[in-house]
């Protein structure tokens, strides 16, 4: 199937109205539902409680939840360009639950109250080493087993320091939903603290943006690109640094939500065609929305955790994808 | 220097090495060279290929018209010399209008001559299908436009004719003359000793080693079959196949 141009032309307002018919909703939808009329008068501090619960609840929770999106969604489209392979993304290779092991780490051992980069920092040490894991073993070949047995090896192994460390470090009444948060992933609680810490996953996208040109032609073959005229060592160096960066600031503030990175980008591929020039923007604003809406979905269903809804989605669709590979 | 100073070679290689695949193989083209690369599997064609498009590190100097490859900047490198490859395959559904202009990289995208490629290789009718979904001889087909659409002066292709039936076979050696004609270099690897009898010049690789070069007519002789494939060679009246 080919993408008709007018679906493509059309996709990124229709992507950016999406997007803020679910800020609105995100919003509004609560304990206390708040119109837009009075989230108008909430964000102009004229109405007190909803400022209240707007600044203080749910404009950080948006914020995050957005970023945490966007920044999985294009870091699953970096990965899959980078190993030539649909089904690569941040979780299945094991990356978030790096993020998560580096994060949870440096809580145990009490370094997140020296100053709020230390978290961010260990996230990226730890999507880092899961990085470099996965870049060792790929060096024989990037085949669909090869990453996915990889991921499942290194998710597993993650999970068990990740289970490890919050099992010794946490009080008993709140072990396990911590445990649950970096597993499986979450926005309650957020804070504009972690808004901050995710913050610069948008220096990131725009780096990643003049990429997407190159990036064509590495997701056609590595010595291809080359012969072509792009600098692919140059090129695989930042977009690894960019995808691990983007999933380790979005595993900071969330925990290991699933699935963003895999489903997103291969939804886009099939409206927009797989040039990365429309797909990096468009996972960007698709993935922020893609969160929104699973959170929106969760709390819906009596306060599900994003990472548990994106999951749910998430799971059938990979399934259906290898299916669809075989 | 350029291609066009008298002497200057399209390419040079002297001495290049990779070790247990290629040990010290050193050839030059002259522009205009229509070159078969032949060999028995195994025997370092792909490797030298790829030595000579820059891909591949290996010991030993590589030169495009007259130029060593360390001066030449990657975006340059895009400009001076396409590469097909061997093996076509393709995990994303890029239109085959778009992997051809992909060619134009190193020109800024400006996506000049493209349509008139895809023509020239019978692509127009396939030119907004995926590639991933065509078969694979249209596949090389499609690197072979893309190489064509850099417009570079040496062309190095691995197996081009390998996946196609004979007629498009038959088209694209007449497709290498014309780019022959135009000034331009040509280096294949190919298996089919009969196609490289068509060439100006043969080199013969063996075990990683250069064992001749030089016209069709004096190096492909039943000696020299016999020693590097190992089989015997006659001439006898058969079949043979020409374009209409």
């Amino acid at each position: 199937m080919t993408p008709s141009p007018w679906v493509s032309r059309a996709a990124p307002p229709v992507a950016l109205l999406l997007l803020a018919g679910l800020m609105v909703a995100a919003l509004g939808v609560g304990d206390l539902r708040l119109g837009p009329a009075r989230i108008w008068a909430g964000l102009w501090h004229h109405d007190e409680l909803a400022a209240t619960i707007l600044w203080q609840i749910r404009l950080p929770r948006l914020l995050v939840a957005m970023l945490v999106g966007a920044a999985l969604a294009a870091s699953g489209l970096v990965m899959q360009a980078y190993f030539r392979n649909s089904l690569a993304s941040p979780g299945l290779l094991g990356v978030s639950s790096g993020g998560a092991a580096g994060a949870v780490v440096a809580i145990g051992a009490g370094w997140v109250s020296h100053s709020l980069l230390v978290l961010p920092a260990a996230a990226i040490a730890g999507a880092l080493i899961a990085t470099g894991a996965v870049l060792i073993l790929a060096r024989r070949g990037t085949s669909t087993e090869r990453l996915l047995l990889a991921g499942v090896a290194l998710n597993a192994l993650l999970g068990a320091v990740t289970t490890y460390v919050l099992s010794n470090v946490t009080l008993s009444y709140e072990r396990n939903a911590q445990i649950l948060f970096w597993l499986l992933g979450g926005l309650e609680d957020r804070t504009w603290e972690h808004g901050a810490i995710a913050l610069p996953i948008l220096g990131a996208a725009a780096l990643l943006w003049p990429l997407g040109r190159p990036m064509d032609l590495l997701s056609l073959g590595a010595l291809e690109a080359q012969s072509l005229g792009v600098d692919v060592r140059r090129l695989r160096r930042r977009l690894l640094a960019l995808a691990t960066v983007l999933t380790a600031l979005a595993t900071a503030v969330a925990g290991n939500v699933g699935f963003v990175g895999l489903i997103v980008p291969h939804v886009l591929r099939l409206l927009v065609g797989p040039e990365h020039r429309r797909l990096v923007p468009l996972s960007l604003i698709g993935g922020a929305a893609f969160v929104v809406a699973c959170d929106l979905l969760g709390r819906a269903a009596g306060g599900l955790r994003v990472g548990i809804v994106t999951s749910l989605v998430g799971g059938p669709f990979f399934l259906w994808m290898l299916r669809r590979r075989a | 220097m350029d291609a066009a100073t008298p002497g200057v070679k399209a390419l040079d290689l002297v001495g290049v090495s990779v070790p247990d695949r290629l040990h010290e193989v050193s050839l030059a083209l002259a522009p205009g060279t229509l070159a078969g690369l032949v060999g028995p599997n195994g025997s370092g064609k792909s490797t030298l290929l790829q030595i000579a498009a820059g891909l591949l590190p290996g010991g030993g100097s590589v030169r495009w018209g007259g130029r060593p490859l360390g001066e030449i900047p990657m975006i340059d490198r895009g400009r001076g010399a396409a590469w097909v490859p061997q093996e076509a395959q393709f995990e994303f559904g890029f239109t085959v209008r778009s992997v051809v202009a992909q060619g134009r990289y190193a020109h800024g995208d400006d996506e000049r001559g493209v349509e008139e490629i895809l023509a020239r290789l019978g692509l127009t009718g396939l030119a907004d299908r995926p590639v991933n979904r065509l078969s694979g001889g249209e596949r090389h087909r499609v690197l072979l436009a893309r190489a064509l659409a850099t417009g570079a002066p040496l062309q190095l292709w691995d197996e081009p004719l390998a996946a196609l039936d004979v007629r498009h076979a038959l088209e694209v050696l007449v497709l290498a003359g014309e780019i022959k004609r135009a000034g331009r270099t040509l280096l294949l690897s190919l298996h089919d000793l009969r196609l490289a009898h068509r060439l100006d010049a043969v080199i013969v690789l063996h075990e990683g080693r250069l064992r001749a070069a030089g016209p069709p007519a004096t190096v492909l002789t039943s000696a020299l079959l016999r020693e590097v494939f190992g089989v015997r060679a006659e001439i006898a009246p058969g079949l043979v196949l020409k374009l209409p």
